[in-house]
């Protein structure tokens, strides 16, 4: 009966919401050459420095290092284009603000780095810093996450590709497309942090995909899991709680419990790092919404311009909302030099803004009920303005994994989950805890 | 389109995620709610007549009134709350029989709007607290104690007049019913009859206790399920009510459980407890057998379909505003007030015992809230704490 019904969710709460995925999971991946100026960022967060390593006049090949990392947690930056260096300034990115950057016009050429294909299990996490792969979830570099998982003394790997945001399909294409390849990646790298046990986790729903990857694991040490996917299935702590049956202690991250989650979409770069020797010079994102006409998951060079992006892939109405991510924790943007960064695995044009007027909590519990990690949503709230949490509430306030049901589904239209995030803040400054 | 114009002027620079919410708002909410309630209204109104539509409409202009001065004079935001105001209304209207004096749903409403809402600030029903405190008022009123009242024949719904009724001692079911010219026809209120059985009233049939009571007391189960039978306006339609609770239910916006656990647990309480008989007190009533039928079965059922209990089970104890939050909570209100109104109805002396139950329960419901809370994911269990310690 489980083969039909599929898996139960593994905890109380969470929603199978709408995903709108049924134009765009089939559209295969489609690569976007840049064919104006790239604005490329030369580091990937703002307090991982990096120094620029090339000046204005300058020729560079595809994949040519950029920057240069001056923290051994920072990575380099790579030209996404062949072509001429022609400015040197800023740019705005969704996650960090402005980061410095250079403006490459491509010549349209596709000359590259010769490749080097050499590297062993000791020096995989020294080619992965030098490609510049970026995992998402936490925003650091995917060596830095590896070394600290490997110090942690880390037992299982789960590879998470259970995109349960609607819009998003960006790893259910690299899954469709590429899944002898993402198998050979997550063995790579289980064999670097030397885990007995790599999962990968893939939404149940997806069954073709779910068989098809049973059969590529076969005599390899990778196991599938197929798993419902309510939202917020994709959540690390979730996960781990899916697959594992494990709690992660409130504040704390799989890698207390000696699991280390990653992102598919890391797995994706590593695999071109690994595999190709391609450093991350592009990002696969799912770019959707009503004002796009040509919905789809696409292969972007790091650095495009959103209008760039939305000028080739045709805008039906003007754009009122800009989302960097999913709708449900995505970042909504209003710059309209804002560029595309390797961490970006969603880029939605909204044609309308929802119009949230607030009124007073009628009571209705869905928050609670929907709250995937137990905590009671509309009580937090009032820590906005309370000096001094109970003990109970200074524990829900970090048990909190910051998923936005609570405010998806209230009828009052409440910021439940922006009071929240802004009563952690307060308690945490006023505790000086850092978590 | 032109480049230049691909982001909208009046886009926001930023914006907090969620940056899409799901379709059902408080707007959504209430104007639901208050179709069933209309519904259940008219159901009212097609066997009592027109007149139960005016004392609607009182109650609700009434409760209308009191809040809106209440909201101009103390200058307090309104939004939702005026149509949350309605509601109350109107469910008070739906409260009170149909043939009240005029100036009781005047006074139920404002006492609902003033006492329930702007005192208490609605943490216990604001209708039902109005509809309790008229009882009291008005306590000589025999209208509002629904010994028995007028239903319109099935010829003359809408717009029978109740007053020509006609009185019968035989009568075989609504629907069959011929009151040569009588426009409605004269009848006992069950729930009245199920009270009175329960005090020993009902003379037996020689060794028969409860045949009596079905065959010649209350009315056929037909009357029962459809609403014509006497009691508040919103009282007696078993029918409409369901129809409108499944509705609310299919919508979200009432969950299954609440009335499920209301219609259980007062079933298993009336199962138990002891009937008053002329030998004494009789448990288990629910498994007596007289001639060979499982009167007692019957016996049970009819207490669910009688009085309040259904209006309560889908209208009245899903306020959100009152009740518990999470469905365990809920099913812990509903066995309260299930049982409550039962035991009331055997053995309490005050009226509107299902309304009264919704009140006591309401008083629980933070306390059933803190009970029934889930444990945050990423904490021990206490068991788990306590062997630790």
């Amino acid at each position: 009966m489980k083969h039909i019904l599929g898996p139960r969710s593994a905890f109380d709460g969470g929603l199978f919401l709408p995903d709108r995925k049924s134009l765009l999971a089939r559209r295969p991946i489609q690569t976007l050459h840049p064919d104006g100026p790239l604005q490329v960022p030369l580091t990937v967060r703002a307090d991982l420095r990096t120094e620029c390593i090339v000046d204005v006049g300058d020729t560079v090949v595809r994949g040519q290092a950029l920057a240069r990392a001056l923290q051994s947690d920072a990575i380099n930056a790579h030209a996404p284009a062949a072509g001429k260096v022609t400015a040197i300034g800023r740019v705005w990115t969704a996650n960090d603000g402005f980061l410095p950057s250079v403006t490459i016009e491509p010549d349209g050429t596709d000359q590259r780095t010769p490749r080097h294909q050499g590297w062993d299990e000791e020096s995989l996490i020294t080619q992965l810093a030098e490609h510049g792969v970026m995992c998402s979830e936490p925003r650091a570099p995917l060596h830095v996450v590896m070394r600290k998982a490997i110090e942690s003394g880390v037992t299982t790997l789960i590879v998470n590709a259970m995109e349960t945001e609607p819009y998003l399909c960006s790893d259910l294409r690299t899954l469709v497309e590429h899944p002898s390849r993402t198998i050979d990646a997550i063995c790579d790298l289980a064999d670097a942090l030397c885990v007995s046990n790599a999962i990968l986790a893939v939404p149940f729903r997806h069954r073709r995909v779910v068989r098809r990857l049973r059969r590529e694991v076969v005599g390899r040490h990778v196991t599938i899991e197929a798993l419902a996917n309510p939202y917020p299935q994709c959540h690390p702590v979730m996960l781990t709680k899916a697959v594992l049956d494990i709690e992660v202690p409130v504040g704390g991250s799989p890698l207390d419990c000696s699991v280390v989650v990653l992102p598919l979409g890391s797995v994706r770069q590593a695999a071109d790092a690994l595999l190709a020797d391609e450093p991350v010079t592009d990002a696969l994102i799912t770019v959707a919404g009503d004002a796009i006409e040509h919905i789809g998951t696409y292969r972007v060079a790091v650095g495009t311009p959103f209008s760039d992006l939305a000028r080739r892939l045709d805008i039906r109405a003007p754009v009122r909302q800009v989302v960097v991510g999913g709708p449900l924790t995505g970042v909504a943007m209003g710059y309209r030099d804002a560029v595309v960064t390797s961490t970006m695995n969603g880029l939605l044009y909204f044609a309308h803004r929802e119009d949230v007027r607030p009124v007073p909590c009628i009571r209705c519990g869905w928050c609670i009920e929907d709250c995937p990690v137990g905590i009671d949503p509309q009580a937090l709230m009032k820590l906005e303005i309370v000096d001094q949490p109970s003990s109970q509430s200074a524990t829900d306030l970090k048990a909190c994994i910051e998923c936005g049901l609570c405010s998806h589904v209230c009828p009052s239209r409440l910021p439940v989950a922006e009071s929240i995030y802004r009563a952690r803040v307060r308690v945490h400054s006023r505790t000086g805890d850092a978590s | 389109m032109p480049i230049k114009s691909w982001l909208a002027v009046d886009a926001p620079l930023r914006s907090d995620a969620p940056h899409r919410r799901a379709g059902g708002t408080h707007r959504h909410i209430l104007r639901t709610w208050m179709l069933a309630g209309a519904l259940v209204g008219v159901s009212g109104a097609a066997f009592h007549g027109w007149r139960a539509l005016l004392i609607l409409a009182l109650t609700v202009v009434s409760t209308f009134a009191v809040d809106l001065s209440f909201v101009l004079a103390t200058r307090r935001a309104s939004s939702g709350r005026l149509s949350r105001t309605f509601l109350v209304g109107l469910i008070a209207g739906l409260t009170l029989p149909v043939d009240v004096e005029l100036y009781v749903p005047v006074v139920c409403g404002a006492l609902s709007a003033f006492v329930g809402n702007i005192i208490f600030g609605g943490w216990l029903h604001p209708a039902l607290v109005g509809r309790v405190l008229v009882q009291f008022i008005f306590l000589n009123h025999a209208s509002l104690a629904v010994m028995g009242g007028a239903v319109l024949l099935p010829a003359y719904i809408f717009t029978g007049d109740a007053t020509a009724s006609v009185s019968t001692r035989y009568y075989d079911g609504w629907l069959d019913f011929e009151g040569e010219g009588a426009q409605a026809i004269e009848l006992q209120s069950p729930q009245r009859a199920l009270r009175a059985f329960a005090e020993g009233k009902i003379p037996p049939d020689g060794d028969d206790y409860f045949e009596p009571l079905l065959r010649d007391v209350l009315p056929p189960w037909p009357d029962a399920v459809l609403g014509a039978v006497p009691g508040g306006i919103g009282e007696t339609s078993l029918t409409m009510i369901l129809i409108v609770g499944f509705f609310l239910i299919y919508r979200g916006y009432l969950k299954w459980q609440l009335p499920a656990s209301i219609f259980l647990a007062a079933f298993v309480t009336v199962a138990i407890l002891p009937v008053g008989l002329a030998d004494g007190y009789r448990w288990f009533p629910v498994f007596a057998v007289e001639n060979g039928r499982a009167v007692g079965l019957a016996y049970c059922v009819y207490h669910l379909a009688a009085g309040q209990l259904g209006l309560v089970a889908f209208l009245i104890a899903g306020d959100m505003h009152s009740s518990p939050m999470r469905v365990q909570g809920q099913i812990l209100f509903g066995i309260g007030i299930g049982s409550i109104t039962i035991f009331m109805r055997l053995y309490g002396v005050v009226e509107c015992e299902a309304y009264w139950a919704v009140l006591i329960m309401n008083t629980a419901a933070t306390s059933i809230d803190r009970l029934t809370r889930r444990r945050t994911l990423g904490t021990q269990p206490p068991r788990e704490q306590a062997a630790l310690a």
